[in-house]
């Protein structure tokens, strides 16, 4: 069985690299990009099974990123992350069309869960 | 005094001096009528008088006997007057002139009566008649004078006192109305200016206490309003920093849960994949955690910065250096929406004397406006200056936002006034007013609808205030 790839996009590298250790740990292949524009880019290239965008970032934020993926991939699951603890209009917006949003800090645990549900496998 | 009693008062007094005065008037003329008719029985006596001596010298020329009729039937007429003016006469000359009178009217009678009886006209006779004759003529006609001169001292007399009470009366309309006018006019600026004053949002206290009148009631009432109001602005300002705060809070949440977040990731992660780390590693992993929590540490400075309370602490500062540190504050939203910053600071400024914490609430204030006018993209302008002429330093911050349409230009400074749709309370620019106004400076804008916005706060510097050292020169 191939390799499920993720996509991980926040401004904060620590959550990239930790992320990106925990989930290769358990046999899943990450890139991490720091910024929207740079995942928007690698995602004309590669299509990835799940996508995890923090939401606010300068410049191409996680909608914006939630959107492209959509258009171009319209079967991908999309996980927000959000340092904004009461987001609740924005989470109703999204509801439709973010398979999961998780505030900040986020528990590796249930993240790795919900990328399991949005690849099938729970 | 009320002026209400005041203005009483002086009607009062007028009242009793034109009263004064009729009574006086009314007097004086009683008493001029009086010698007038007086005047006339003395004439009238007078004339009887001229008139026996005329009979007297046609008698002593003619040897008339009807001229000795005549003689008689005058004196006749003459005690007759004489018995009704008694009264008149004492008062006028005393009671011994008047006997003098009788007496000499007696006299004359007797005369006459033995010119009569002897019926001859020796010259002796004729000389005693014409002397006792003379007495009662000068008698009569020395009262006349003296009435006349009476009467004539009582109008002088009257014309005098008339004319002085006149100008008393003129005088002291005309000073009390001045005083009046000058007292109201007085107070009226003041309340202007105290009205003026609180329009600007300076609460100035008032020092004198004010007159036990209206105008003093009006400058208490003002008072009282100026207290309250400065009450409301300080529960306004305190409100809108709790507003602010909890604008903050909401940022800081956001602050906060990144390196919280980061924290939290690196320990999970260290948990998960201990076994497959090596020392260098595990080092690596406790260093970035504690990088984090100085992240924190810095976040949770700024906000107790922020939550201080409002009142001065004046210390001495240097400008480029308040304004290095605001621009560290808006960082993220100029990075955020795109914004170049262009600094223009000159060199050498003196230093300024201010609550630190105060002014960048203004700066930040003037900045984040600033940004959140130009939206995505431009330029903000932050230049510092000093004017020698007026020993203050210049701080001016640009944008080349959607600027400011004239007609909302001279309120922007009002409490609850804004132009942003949504976000804005309308209490930043104010809040920013008063801090610079307490500061003894002052803040002008300009701004074009289309080109953009500049907002120039002066700041006096030490040099003016000279006493930004404390023991220091």
């Amino acid at each position: 069985m191939a390799k499920h790839s993720i996509m991980v996009i926040d401004d904060e590298k620590i959550v990239g690299d930790m992320a990106k250790l925990s989930f290769e740990q358990d046999g899943y292949e990450v890139e991490t990009f720091l910024n929207g524009e740079s995942a928007l880019e690698r995602l004309q290239e590669k299509r990835f099974d799940v996508v995890v965008t923090d939401l606010k970032m300068k410049g191409v934020d996680g909608l914006e990123v939630l959107r492209t993926v959509k258009k171009l991939y319209p079967g991908i699951k999309v996980i927000m992350i959000t340092a904004f603890a009461n987001l609740d209009v924005a989470i109703e917006a999204l509801r439709d069309d973010v398979h999961d949003f998780f505030p900040k800090p986020v528990k590796i645990k249930e993240l790795k869960a919900s990328v399991q549900r949005a690849l099938g496998e729970a | 005094m009320k002026i209400e009693h005041k203005i009483y008062l002086s009607n009062a007094v007028h009242i009793l001096l034109i009263v004064l005065i009729g009574i006086f008037a009314l007097q004086n003329l009683n008493q001029i009528l009086t010698k007038f008719r007086f005047t006339v029985i003395a004439e009238g006596l007078n004339a009887n008088f001229l008139e026996m001596r005329l009979a007297e010298k046609n008698y002593f020329l003619y040897g008339d006997d009807t001229a000795l009729d005549n003689i008689r039937a005058r004196i006749e007429q003459t005690s007759d007057t004489l018995l009704q003016v008694r009264g008149d006469i004492t008062r006028a000359v005393g009671a011994e002139k008047y006997s003098e009178l009788q007496g000499n009217l007696h006299v004359y009678t007797q005369l006459v009566d033995s010119i009569s009886k002897a019926r001859h006209r020796d010259a002796a006779a004729q000389k005693k008649l014409r002397e006792a004759g003379q007495k009662l003529k000068t008698f009569s006609e020395n009262i006349t004078t003296l009435e006349s001169d009476r009467i004539e001292a009582i109008i002088v007399r009257s014309k005098n006192i008339l004319l002085y009470s006149f100008w008393a009366v003129v005088l002291f309309a005309f000073l009390f109305s001045n005083l009046i006018v000058r007292n109201i006019g007085q107070s009226l600026r003041k309340v202007v200016d105290l009205t003026r004053a609180i329009s600007r949002g300076n609460y100035p206290k008032i020092e004198e206490k004010p007159s036990n009148d209206e105008m003093g009631a009006v400058i208490s009432a003002i008072s009282t309003m100026a207290d309250e109001l400065h009450n409301r602005e300080k529960e306004l300002v305190q409100s809108k920093r709790l507003a602010s705060i909890g604008i903050l809070v909401a940022g800081v949440a956001h602050e906060l849960n990144n390196p919280l977040n980061n924290i939290s990731m690196l320990a999970q992660t260290y948990a998960e994949v201990y076994d497959g780390l090596g020392k260098e590693d595990r080092i690596g992993f406790m260093e970035r955690v504690d990088e984090e929590v100085e992240r924190l540490r810095v976040i949770i400075r700024n906000l107790l910065d922020y939550a201080k309370p409002k009142e001065q602490h004046l210390a001495k500062a240097t400008t480029n250096q308040v304004i290095q540190k605001i621009l560290a504050l808006v960082q993220n939203m100029l990075d955020i929406s795109n914004i170049r910053i262009k600094l223009s600071l000159a060199e050498d400024l003196p230093d300024i004397y201010i609550d630190e914490h105060q002014i960048q609430q203004v700066l930040v204030n003037m900045a984040t406006n600033a940004i959140q006018a130009m939206g995505k993209g431009g330029e903000l302008r932050i230049a510092s200056r000093y004017l020698p002429e007026n020993e203050e330093i210049e701080i001016e911050i640009g944008d080349n936002g959607k600027g400011i349409a004239p007609e909302f230009l001279d309120h922007i400074f009002d409490p609850f006034f804004t132009t942003k749709e949504e976000s804005g309370t309308g209490l930043g620019l104010w809040v920013s007013y008063g801090i610079i106004k307490n500061h003894q400076g002052n803040i002008r804008v300009a701004s074009q609808v289309g080109v953009g916005t500049t907002f120039i706060i002066t700041l006096p510097s030490c040099k003016k205030l000279k006493r930004c050292t404390d023991g220091e020169a």
